[in-house]
């Protein structure tokens, strides 16, 4: 030992079960820290490569502007790339068609391609380099049997057709295979050159001008001064709020709200670490006051033991703070690795073994702060320790009482175990918020819940991932299809549909039209999801009956027998059950209706279907889909559906995710808040608990004794966690789902029952350690300890 | 008729070359009523004899009957109760529930045994330790002298068939130690109490009925001295 502060290891060595216990708190806390910010980071990342792929790295779009404007937006130094973009039959009208399908065109610049839409890659080829040359995309390739040099024929509504040569391929977009549709890109002067459109646009330059800024400059005040300087209106000037968002770049008063929440939920997660250590340093130094009594004794001024306090502090750090970092890495891999699992197709740019940077400095940082600012009240502490109290043997590592527990109500074991977790004004606070502190945060991460599930849609079971639709929307596709498509291994389901639109309806007085759907088995089924009254049963089983969806404009209630006119007769059909909701939007008549289709056929006679919807089974290949497509014929429109829901299910699936997540380590940290708090307490007061054992209390008295310390916490915290987790609950709820979807407020009855009956249980699984170690307790080591 | 009867208790802490035998062969008996000292230096075993006869250690052999009960072929559950009805301790550092009153701390084995303290017994402990004024005070309101006269109360309340008291006037000055002595001779008279007390005082043991010495763990009658 060459200096006093040597004695730091030497202790730590002696004293290695009790700095066990606070090098976890430093341990559980950076890795809270780590692991939420790492996850958040995760989850911003990902979203921003969604956003890129769904709808473009892009800031900012202008429209109607000049190419001299354009000009002078490409020359600031805050513009990293631009592009014009404008598509021509974006609706994919037939009447402008390649082959046999409809074609939408595209014109834009090279880097369209390569750095704003980068979630259209070019497949093969390159970008028209002028003439005539044009990229299709990959479905107008395999269904043509194209090749790069090919010429191919687009029909224009008006005039001549354009000749075009190819000379790339490039992928699918979502809403050209929903639509059926062929896309074909050409470069912005290509596209301005085609007759129709330059006569469309009579002169003015068309389309969007699509600017992406340096991700370090003010994007808000870029666009604000692009704006001003060009006086442009603000119709004029779109934003990629999402991206934006994602980025801390939007001023939308709903992107504030939430990064209010978000700022809100981080400082509650601090404050959690926070806690957690101060806690776990106030215990620890706590049990040694005699210690320092006897450093006084010998000479150590009060500087020194605050030196030798934070010199410990900082050493557990140094194991401590890189494990936490360590295990928040591990996690995050984890995450990670789950999010490409579950999604492929979202999460494929996602690095296997991401290092998201800020969380693990805001983790060591606020690991090695928290350990230096909590470990100055109990060094504080520990130096007023008077070296008189070393000597004369007084020193207690509890405080004196201030006032006497009440015996004559409670069972002495029980009163004493109350009054000694009230007995500590402090330290009834460090563990009550501790507790109290995990059901806030509980509570404020489960409004993300009901923020995904408003914002995130999730794929509805009915939702088709093919669909083979009626051009005419009448009911010319066969019965024969449906069943050989049902005969098809790769198609898990498929189920047909039949409509009548307006159909002529009265009721007494009430004279209206109505949209007749017909259901099958599986659709039904899926309807009873949403019954409000009556019996979809019935609606499927007896003629002449069926369903309604509730609509404020709905007239229609369950018993109503109403009269349809169908094909000029007059038919009666009863309503037998009444739904909350359905996939189709209400026409422009009273509403839609629903029966079986042996009623529609009894009201409609014989006849196919209007639409056949089909989930096919995982890991269709394309060549599976394009046999469907040819039995379904040239003449059937054909929407296939599995990029858009693959979209849908991988946000959702990542959000989910990332929430759960969450509530997961929020969940677990309660839990070793809650094990850790309590055993430190229970080592605090073993010398006592030895005396008491002395004098004839038994074992299972001190571990009621325990248990009721234990209760008080808990019941104390849970009290407390409620009174100020539900106004942050009302707070965040509000901000992020009131405002935008404006759903009431409630109390949130599952998730609060959850987190108390996890407080509850594990405060009473917590005693089951410090039970094991006062049945081991040896009376005469600790009376001797004194 | 002897209410303790102490044979052939050996206690060897550690074992091999670290072993230290703490008690040799110990063998002697305490007639009820009697109120005997045992005295020897630092070290000498005499705390671990106490501990033995109370059942708060185990020794590595012998036997030590209290009343007739062989304490160590009890469970552990069944020996705190019988610890706490039968036998009372006095401890050198007071060890007195903070949290409880003067009275609550004197009631306490009573309340652990879930029984309804008597008042009039209370009374009469407090009365004898004239404590009757600081009834109602916590312990860190009270002198050492005021504490330790609590703990042989809290001792006293059960009526127990032993005291044994582990140097009860070590944390106290001369005039504390003499009230705490008179209190026990008291004690031992008035309840015709049977106490073994540890001191290293030689002073002190004037007013005891018999001195026993350990040197080394073994354990020597001096004999009476009471005058």
């Amino acid at each position: 030992m060459k200096r006093y502060l040597d004695l730091v290891p030497i202790s730590a060595r002696a004293h290695k079960k009790q700095n066990r216990m606070s090098i976890l708190c430093i341990v559980f806390s950076v890795l809270l820290v780590t692991a939420i910010f790492g996850m958040a980071d995760m989850f911003l990342r990902s979203q921003k490569i969604q956003s890129y792929k769904t709808d473009g790295n892009w800031h900012a779009a202008f429209k109607q502007i000049t190419d001299e404007d354009a000009a002078l937006i490409a020359a600031r130094p805050d513009v990293e790339a631009i592009s014009w973009y404008d598509v021509y039959n974006y609706q994919a009208e037939p009447d402008c068609s390649l082959g046999e399908k409809p074609a939408a065109i595209c014109g834009f610049d090279a880097s369209f391609l390569s750095d704003i839409y980068t979630g259209i890659p070019l497949l093969e080829g390159s970008f028209p380099a002028g003439g005539q040359e044009a990229i299709v995309t990959q479905n107008a390739k395999e269904a043509m049997n194209l090749k790069l040099g090919d010429t191919i024929t687009v029909k224009m509504p008006e005039g001549n057709p354009l000749t075009l040569t190819i000379c790339g391929f490039a992928e699918n977009t979502s809403m050209m295979l929903r639509f059926d549709a062929y896309g074909i890109f050409l470069s912005t002067e290509q596209y301005r050159a085609i007759p129709q459109i330059a006569a469309k646009n009579a002169g003015t330059v068309p389309g969007m001008y699509y600017v992406q800024f340096s991700p370090y400059s003010n994007i808000q005040k870029a666009i604000s001064d692009i704006q001003l300087q060009l006086g442009l209106s603000d119709e004029r000037v779109g934003q990629n709020f999402k991206l934006l968002g994602l980025m801390g770049q939007s001023d939308d008063p709903t992107m504030l709200g939430l990064y209010l929440t978000a700022a809100i939920l981080v400082f509650l997660v601090l404050l959690a670490g926070i806690l957690m250590i101060a806690s776990s340093l106030n215990s620890n130094v706590a049990q040694r006051i005699q210690f320092f009594g006897m450093l006084r004794c010998i000479g150590a001024t009060p500087k020194q033991v605050i030196r030798l306090v934070r010199a410990e502090a900082l050493s557990w750090c140094r194991f401590a703070i890189p494990l936490g970092l360590g295990i928040g890495i591990a996690a995050i891999w984890t995450l990670c690795a789950v999010l490409r699992w579950l999604s492929p197709y979202y999460f494929a740019d996602m690095p296997v073994f991401a290092v998201s940077v800020p969380s693990l400095l805001v983790g060591a940082v606020i690991g090695l702060l928290t350990v230096l600012l909590a470990a100055r009240a109990p060094a504080k502490r520990a130096a007023r320790v008077s070296p008189l109290t070393a000597v004369s043997g007084n020193a207690d590592s509890t405080a004196p009482a201030r006032n006497a527990a009440h015996t004559a109500c409670l069972k002495v074991d029980t009163a004493l175990g109350i009054h000694h977790a009230k007995a500590n004004r402090k330290n009834l606070l460090l563990m009550a918020g501790s507790f109290a502190l995990s059901i806030i945060l509980f509570l404020s991460f489960s409004t993300l819940i009901s923020f995904m599930n408003h914002a995130l849609t999730p794929l509805d079971p009915t939702t088709p991932d093919l669909s083979v639709v009626s051009p005419d929307s009448t009911r010319s596709i066969s019965g024969e299809l449906l069943a050989s498509l049902q005969d098809n291994p790769a198609i898990e389901r498929a189920y047909g549909r039949m409509f009548a639109y307006d159909v002529p309806i009265t009721r007494g007085e009430l004279h209206g039209t109505v949209d007749l759907i017909s259901y099958e088995e599986h659709q039904f089924r899926w309807a009873e999801q949403a019954l409000l009254e009556g019996s979809v049963e019935a609606a499927e089983d007896e003629a002449g009956t069926a369903l309604t969806v509730y609509s404020p404009e709905n007239p229609l209630q369950l018993g109503d027998v109403v009269t349809l006119e169908c094909n000029g007769t007059p038919k009666d059909l009863k309503i037998v059950g009444v739904l909350s909701d359905s996939v189709f939007s209400t026409g422009k008549g009273l509403g839609n209706v629903i029966c079986s289709e042996d009623t529609f056929q009894d009201l409609f006679g014989p006849g196919g279907y209007t639409i056949i919807d089909l989930q096919v089974s995982q890991g269709i290949t394309e060549s599976e889909v394009e046999t469907i497509h040819t039995l379904a014929g040239p003449e059937i429109k054909f929407s296939d559906r599995r990029a858009s829901n693959a979209e849908v299910t991988g946000a959702y699936l990542a959000f989910s995710l990332f929430v759960y997540g969450f509530l997961t380590v929020i969940a677990l940290i309660t839990v070793f808040n809650v094990v850790n708090s309590l055993s430190m307490s229970v080592s605090a007061r073993m010398r006592q608990y030895g005396a008491m054992r002395a004098i004839g209390m038994s074992g299972r008295q001190l571990i009621r004794m325990v248990t009721a310390e234990a209760a008080t916490y808990a019941a104390t915290g849970s009290l407390a966690g409620c009174l100020l987790g539900l106004p942050i609950h009302w707070f965040l709820f509000t901000k992020m789902v009131t405002f935008r979807w404006g759903d009431p407020w409630q109390i949130p009855v599952v998730p609060l029952c959850m987190i108390i009956a996890l407080v509850a249980v594990t405060a009473f699984l917590a005693v089951r350690g410090p039970a094991k170690r006062i049945r081991e307790l040896s009376i005469v080591e600790t009376i001797s300890a004194e | 008729m002897n209410l303790l009867e102490v044979k052939d208790l050996n206690k060897t802490y550690g074992t091999g070359e670290t072993a230290v035998q703490a008690l040799r062969e110990v063998t002697f008996s305490v007639p009820k009523g009697e109120f005997v000292a045992v005295v020897g230096e630092s070290g000498s075993g005499k705390s671990t004899l106490l501990n033995c006869i109370g059942g708060l250690d185990h020794p590595t052999s012998g036997t030590v009957l209290l009343d007739g009960e062989n304490l160590f072929t009890m469970k552990e559950q069944e020996r705190t109760v019988f610890r706490r009805r039968n036998i009372g301790f006095v401890f050198q550092s007071f060890q007195l529930v903070s949290e409880l009153t003067v009275e609550q701390n004197i009631a306490f084995p009573m309340l652990l045994d879930y029984r309804k303290p008597d008042p009039g017994r209370i009374d009469e402990i407090l009365q004898v330790l004239g404590l009757r004024g600081r009834r109602h005070h916590l312990p860190s309101q009270l002198s050492g002298g005021q504490q330790q006269r609590v703990a042989i109360g809290r001792a006293l309340v059960m009526k127990p068939m032993l005291i044994l008291a582990d140097e009860p006037t070590g944390n106290l000055d001369s005039k504390n130690s003499q009230d705490v002595m008179e209190l026990l001779v008291q004690a031992s008279r008035r309840f015709q109490q049977t106490i073994l007390m540890i001191t290293h005082n030689a002073n002190l043991t004037a007013s005891c009925d018999r001195v026993l010495r350990v040197i080394d763990g073994v354990l020597t009658d001096l004999g009476g001295v009471r005058e």
